[in-house]
């Protein structure tokens, strides 16, 4: 008998045992109080296609955000809307209005029909807006808010004659709605943890959906959060593995690296036509299109290891990327390729994409230090303090110079103390990256004198630009650094203190699944730290939130 | 003997061109091993030796159709079709190419009328190279005729395509006709002519290449400023799997210049409207390679079809009215100073030597649409470090 208990207990010591190890090696974090962020601009264009589809037309221009922690996501956390932001936001509110309403969309976006045409009609406008107002605002509307909104329907199609024209105003008032352009974060009692707070279901909701699809969510994850089951494990892990396996990760993935990339910046690059004739808007937008199908491929479609893009010779290629890159392209009249660059050819992993040598450069010449910077900011994520306001850039930028290559050039940075901190971080990389020009080309030598494109990360030494990728694919920094910048995505917040041990942990976890990203994703996802948030300091004293769209 | 209109051989032609267009050349060898080098021709021209004062045509540029129509009009008709003068060349075009005697349009019906002589080049130094003979390739092709000296001084040169239109307005540099095909190519696509010089071994100098000619179905790549770019990729045109243009020539790379053995090279064209596979009998070319690889220019010499070439002019239409042109004349004078590939039965040349200068940019000729197929394409990086550094 004694033998037996003694197998029991020793039974029950391993299996506690086991769940220490288990539970024990996630560290618990408290999160940050709950946010309030304004939609960036995909999120706005994404939403719109997703609930009003592909052929809704949005045109105007949004405020920019102030990238903080290298994203745009989390600057959105900052972000308010200006006077000027505001019209814009309006325009574009009353022209997708009216495409909804158009005659052409409205028998499938709108569903029901007046029952005259010319008058109007609280029951249709109150379907409709039900159901849109839901997936606007990420919940369902308060009874005030639907009332509201059929109101000024109402009173507008008095007012126009146009039942249709009427809910377009209803409409166009909901999409300037801070409850749809804010992404609002309402805390509730934590029924687990007396006198603490939890996100609600729809504030969890939302911040998965944003975090995987890169948009709102959809009928079935609002269907879940109202009826409260979003809050159990087994029910959230199931939305998870949903939208993980739904053809629309790779649209929020997208927006992700996208964000990452500082790819937001293509669309105002411009460089010298003189000096780079075959660079031009259809090569930008190309290059950061042709980066973002190579990065899907290894992560998603392959579901490889990271740090694969960072040495993948398989890429996708476009009529006007053939010219840059000088390789054939099957279909020059559009379309893409797959092209694997052949052994030997130094184009290897994105850090050579014109997405990244083009855009780190300069309008008419290379940077070795703008890349460098980038390197380190942007895959590394390190800090480079900004240049000092006193510089002197004459030196540098003296014509009469007799250096002729950037790395003569850049030995002022070596000389100039004030310049010399930064550009040791910066400039050993970066000159590594001088076979590609200013324009992604690949070149030996610069105004007839050959290129020294020697390079050094963190102490890997390479001899030229097609050593940087391995440079990065072995430094630890790169994937620590995608652990950070997924974390800070998916709260939409830089990490704080208590965030620390989580995030070593997960920079772990993503180590022992192969550096594979959609586990990282999902890892992240179901992590109850995602989703921690702390008392909001307004409502420290007492909790009291109501539940929303219940009033 | 000139009673066939040649309305008629243009609508023959063009049922006709679909077959003419799909017969592809057997290879002449298969390639050597090595990388291949492609380009598109950018502008394509006739090689025409033009002085300062015009000397080479002492008579003075050719009188149009609208002029000989003006002359044959009493003067209440000159009133009575130009609205009193006002029209413009371009407006009475119909009327005034309807000048036959029975209202026939002269370029489609060019014997209906006899007009003055034909104003021909009548200098002694032109562009063009030595197609009739001292090489032996032609000998016995020839029909008798002037020759010219080359610009750098050479012998024998043949160049009647010259002779004939060089002092017309609209032929002549710069002319109507040229700088419409060009742009015409330019802006549509059509006719744009690739070659692919494979079996190179080295790009500078190599005893044995061979140059293949191509329809490119892309378009060209142009800058924000309509220059053409190098490094382009244009995909050949085929039907059931083949070229339908795969004219094939051995050549030779001599210091950095392509220099190819006479051979038939059919060449897709168009411009003015007219589109054509025009024959280039015994063409030669000599193509210099810029020493970065990107581009080219060169000279390329060959006996021209005289129908080709008279149905092209028949069918320029209205843009005559400002390039001061005359089919009836050019007709006759084509078919006088005609001096290659005599009529076995008539004995008459049936095909006009010629001289053309063009440019054109390095591209990657694209066969098939699969990469793998791709000339030019692999290794290119390794190619240039090692070609041209």
């Amino acid at each position: 008998m004694s033998r037996v208990r003694g197998v029991a207990l020793l039974a029950l010591a391993l299996s506690f045992g086991i769940l220490a190890a288990c539970g024990g090696g996630t560290p618990a974090t408290r999160g940050a109080e709950p946010g309030m962020r304004l939609l960036t601009e995909p999120q706005y264009r994404r939403i719109i296609a997703d609930i009003f589809g592909e052929q809704i037309t949005i045109g105007g221009t949004f405020d920019p955000l102030v990238r903080t922690n290298g994203l745009l996501t989390v600057g959105s956390s900052d972000a308010h809307i200006t006077p000027a932001g505001l019209e814009q936001l309006d325009r574009m509110a009353r022209s997708i209005a009216a495409q909804v309403t158009s005659e052409e969309n409205r028998d499938f976006l709108i569903p029901c029909a007046p029952a005259d045409a010319l008058s109007p009609d609280p029951q249709c406008a109150r379907l409709f807006f039900r159901d849109t107002g839901r997936l606007l605002y990420r919940r369902p509307l308060s009874k005030d808010e639907l009332d509201a909104a059929v109101a000024v329907a109402d009173a507008a199609t008095t007012e126009l004659g146009s039942f249709h024209e009427g809910l377009a105003a209803g409409l166009a008032g909901m999409l300037i709605s801070p409850s749809f352009l804010f992404v609002i974060e309402e805390v509730e009692p934590d029924p687990d943890r007396e006198g603490a707070v939890r996100l609600d279901a729809y504030a969890k909701a939302a911040r998965l959906s944003f975090f995987l699809w890169g948009t709102s969510p959809d009928d079935e994850l609002l269907r879940v959060a109202e009826s409260g089951e979003l809050h159990a494990p087994r029910m959230m892990k199931k939305q998870v593995d949903r939208l993980l396996d739904s053809p629309r990760l790779e649209q929020g993935l997208r927006l992700f690296f996208d964000d990452m990339l500082n790819f937001e910046n293509i669309a105002r690059l411009e460089k010298d036509a003189i000096i780079y004739p075959a660079f031009s808007t259809a090569v930008a937008n190309d290059a950061r299109e042709q980066t973002l199908r190579t990065m899907m491929d290894v992560v998603l479609r392959q579901d490889g290891d990271y740090r694969d893009v960072f040495t993948t010779r398989k890429t996708f290629l476009s009529g006007p990327l053939g010219r840059i890159y000088r390789v054939p392209v099957s279909r020059p009249d559009g379309g893409w390729m797959e092209y694997e660059f052949p052994e030997g050819d130094p184009r290897v992993g994105i850090a050579t994409h014109i997405s990244f040598t083009a855009l780190h450069s300069h309008a008419g010449r290379s940077s070795p230090t703008l890349r460098g910077k980038a390197i380190r900011e942007i895959l590394l994520c390190q800090r480079v303090p900004d240049p000092p306001g006193t510089v002197d850039f004459s030196k540098f930028n003296d014509p009469q110079s007799p250096a002729h290559t950037a790395r003569e050039r850049l030995t002022v940075h070596s000389i100039e103390p004030a310049c010399a901190g930064c550009h040791k971080l910066t400039d050993p990389v970066g000159l590594g990256m001088e076979h590609i020009d200013g324009a992604g080309q690949l070149r030996t030598s610069e105004e007839g004198y050959p290129i020294d494109a020697t390079g050094e990360l963190d102490g890997f030494n390479f001899k030229d630009v097609a050593g940087i990728g391995p440079a990065l694919r072995e430094n630890p920094a790169a994937p620590a650094c995608l652990v950070n910048r997924l974390y800070s995505y998916a709260t939409a917040r830089t990490p704080v203190r208590n965030e620390r041990k989580y995030l070593k942990h997960l920079e772990h976890r993503f180590e022992d699944e192969g550096f594979k990203v959609r586990a990282l994703l999902r890892e992240i996802a179901l992590g109850e730290a995602m989703y921690a948030v702390k008392q909001p300091a307004a409502q420290t004293a007492a909790v009291n939130v109501s539940p929303r769209g219940k009033s | 003997m000139m009673s066939t209109s040649l309305f008629a051989r243009r609508a023959a032609f063009v049922s006709l061109f679909g077959l003419l267009a799909i017969a592809a050349q057997a290879p002449l060898h298969a390639a050597a091993n090595g990388q291949s080098m492609g380009f598109v021709v950018t502008t394509w021209n006739i090689a025409s030796y033009e002085t300062r004062f015009v000397d080479e045509c002492p008579e003075g540029l050719n009188v149009g159709y609208d002029e000989y129509w003006w002359r044959s009009l009493s003067k209440p008709d000159r009133a009575r079709y130009t609205d009193n003068g006002l029209k413009s060349r371009l407006e009475r075009y119909f009327n005034a190419i309807r000048r036959g005697p029975n209202g026939e349009d002269v370029c489609m019906n060019p014997t209906v009328v006899k007009d003055p002589p034909h104003r021909l080049v009548e200098s002694e130094k032109a562009y063009g190279m030595d197609l009739d003979g001292k090489d032996g390739v032609t000998a016995g092709r020839s029909c008798p005729h002037k020759e010219f000296t080359g610009i750098d001084g050479t012998k024998g040169v043949d160049n009647q395509l010259y002779r004939l239109l060089g002092c017309v307005y609209g032929f002549r540099s710069y002319g109507q006709f040229e700088a419409n095909e060009n742009e015409n190519r330019k802006s549509n696509g059509k006719g744009m002519t690739l070659i692919e010089i494979t079996g190179v071994d080295n790009p500078r100098n190599d005893p044995e290449v061979t140059v293949n000619f191509y329809r490119s179905i892309d378009l060209y790549t142009l800058d924000g400023s309509g220059r053409f770019l190098p490094h382009g990729s244009y995909r050949i045109d085929t039907y059931g799997g083949k070229p339908r243009y795969a004219s094939q020539v051995r050549g030779k790379i001599v210091n950095g210049v392509l220099i190819t053995e006479p051979g038939d090279v059919n060449l897709p064209f168009y411009g003015n409207y007219t589109y054509q596979n025009r024959l280039f009998r015994d063409l030669r070319m000599r193509m210099t390679l810029s020493k970065d690889g990107d581009s080219a220019e060169g000279t390329a010499a060959a006996y021209f079809d005289l129908d080709e070439l008279m149905f092209y002019i028949g069918g320029l239409g209205p843009i005559q009215s400002t390039a001061i042109s005359n089919c009836p004349s050019i007709y006759v004078a084509a078919h006088e100073i005609a001096d290659g590939y005599p009529d076995p039965k008539t004995g008459e040349c049936t095909a006009l030597s010629s001289a053309f200068v063009f440019k054109a940019v390095s591209a990657f000729v694209v066969h098939d649409g699969a990469a793998g197929t791709m000339s030019a394409g692999q290794g290119w990086w390794q190619r240039v470090k090692e070609w041209f550094r």
